[in-house]
Parts: structure tokens; sequence; C-alpha cells
């Protein structure tokens, strides 16, 4: 089974970084769409249906928190399991993070195998398991 | 005053080694050396009970071994805007962890990181260090990393 995945963050190399991660953990990742902030999330959203959110807080324009609470406002999006990955994790922001309505918190910097693991538990499902090489293309970083 | 800048520079180095290992797989170790050629510079802020800011100081060869490490890409495929995007999460991760390891129960506020021209005004020649100025310089091997830290009010 395979699915779509978002990945919302204003740096390029991260989004390339998280999508290389999840490439690499033996997931089908039928479509990988990229927002630089959660507005751009929004817009996407409009016309594509996501599988799994995975979102920093701190960006331009519409923060990850903001973004979570537009999306947990919505009938069609509530659903939408979000992962939030940032350097903002103080006890106070993630407890507000999780009250609303996040999945998944993960601190930077942070290993591959915390997103897999947190991934695992919300997908459930993974492909035969094997691993197969995703050397990163530049093309992929939309530079 | 004294054990609290002991504490800020310990916690700023164990950050600095977490994020350049874990997200680089860059190992550095601290050197005395201040005197470096500093190609590029990055700028954080942060506020709170602690406000602050942040400049991170790369040589060249350093910021070409982040891209390279962060993305697996070669060193052709490395371009201006790739290298300044790393220095800048860098720099984000560097801040957002140094202020979660001094204290996670405080809430900080970020600045988006910006890079800055180097100039006479953000490296400042030979700095000295003090309570409200911490100077921290390290060597990868492969090049140089220098992290200027100042904090103004402490709560």
């Amino acid at each position: 089974m395979s699915f779509n995945v978002m990945i919302v963050d204003d740096s390029n190399a991260m989004r390339a970084v998280i999508k290389k991660i999840i490439s690499m953990s033996g997931f089908k990742m039928d479509k990988c769409l990229n927002a630089g902030n959660g507005k751009e999330a929004l817009d996407i959203l409009a016309h594509e249906w996501v599988d799994v959110i995975i979102s920093d807080i701190n960006m331009p324009e519409m923060n990850g928190l903001e973004l979570l609470a537009k999306l947990k406002q919505d009938d069609l999006y509530q659903e939408i399991p979000v992962i939030l990955i940032s350097t903002e994790g103080s006890d106070e922001r993630m407890q507000k993070a999780f009250a609303g309505g996040a999945q998944g918190f993960i601190k930077k910097p942070f290993l591959p195998e915390e997103l897999r693991k947190k991934l695992y538990e919300i997908i459930g499902v993974s492909n035969d398991g094997e691993y197969t090489e995703d050397k990163t293309n530049a093309d992929d970083l939309d530079f | 005053m004294m054990a609290n800048t002991q504490k800020i520079k310990q916690t700023l180095m164990i950050s600095i080694f977490e994020v350049f290992e874990k997200m680089f797989y860059v190992f550095l170790e601290p050197v005395g050396k201040t005197d470096w050629d500093r190609q590029s510079v990055a700028s954080i802020q942060f506020t709170g009970p602690m406000n602050g800011r942040i400049r991170a100081f790369f040589s060249k060869g350093i910021t070409d071994v982040m891209a390279q490490n962060m993305l697996n890409i070669d060193e052709s495929e490395i371009t201006e805007k790739l290298r300044e995007d790393c220095l800048k999460e860098s720099l984000n991760m560097i801040c957002g962890n140094f202020l979660r390891n001094f204290d996670s129960s405080k809430v900080f506020d970020l600045s988006l990181p910006v890079c800055e021209p180097v100039s006479d005004e953000n490296t400042g020649g030979p700095i000295e260090s003090s309570e409200q100025n911490l100077l921290l310089d390290f060597t990868s091997g492969k090049g140089m990393l220098g992290i200027r830290c100042t904090i103004s009010d402490i709560e």
C-alpha cells in the first residue's frame, strides 16, 4: 500500500533529508509534496490528498502550530495525521502541539530512526521491508 | 553570573556537537584559534527568559562537507543556495537545541535564521570572551566553525 506525504519546512535541505529518510525506510511513497510554510501547505491540500503531514514549526507566513490548528478545524483535513519536527521542543510547546492534535513531535536534530519509528506507528505498514538505495538527486532539491 | 556563563558555554558546546554529529556527520574539536578565514556568516536571535543572538561562522571547506553529508550529494551538485540553506538550518538547530537543553521548561521564540555578508562588524577581529559574549571555535579536519553567542538579559 503506497501513501502520499506532505513535507512542510522552509528549508529545502531539510525537506530533502526527510524525503530521503522516508524513501530509505521501506515505505511505498506514491507522492511527496513539498511546501515552504503552512499557507502553501493548505493551498496544496486544496487539490491534493495526503496521508500524513510532516511539518516544521518555525516558518514564515504560517507556522506549524497555526497549520495544525487550521487542519483540525476542517472536517476534510482533521483526520490527517501530523508529525511536527522542530527545534522548538520546550515542554510547553510539545504539550501545546499534542493538545492541538499532533500525533508526533520529533526534536531537531534527530536520527533517521526516530522519524521511521514514528511513521511506522502512524502509517502502520511498510513494503516487504526491502530498503532501496536512494541517492538524493540534486533535481529533487527544487533549487 | 559566572556559574550561569559556564552553564551556557557547556550547554552550547554540547548542543553544537549534537547537531553536527547527528545531522551532518561532522565531528568537531574545540580549538583556541580565533584567527581564520571566515567565508560565511549566519545569524539567529532568540527572545524569552533570556534574550540573545547566535552568529555562526563557517569556512568554505566545512560548508561543502555539511551539504554533502546532509544530502548525500556530490561536491559538483552543491550550489550557493544549497550551501546557505544548510548553514541557516544548522544554526536554527544549534539555537533551538541549546535553548531546550538549557531549560526545557521555558519557552523561547527564535527568529528565522539569516545569512549575512562577512564584514568587520560581524567578525570584529579578535574578540574577548566575556560573560555576555561567548566565542567558541572548532575544527573538523575539513574546515572551521566559529560560534559567537551574545546574551543580553537573563531573568
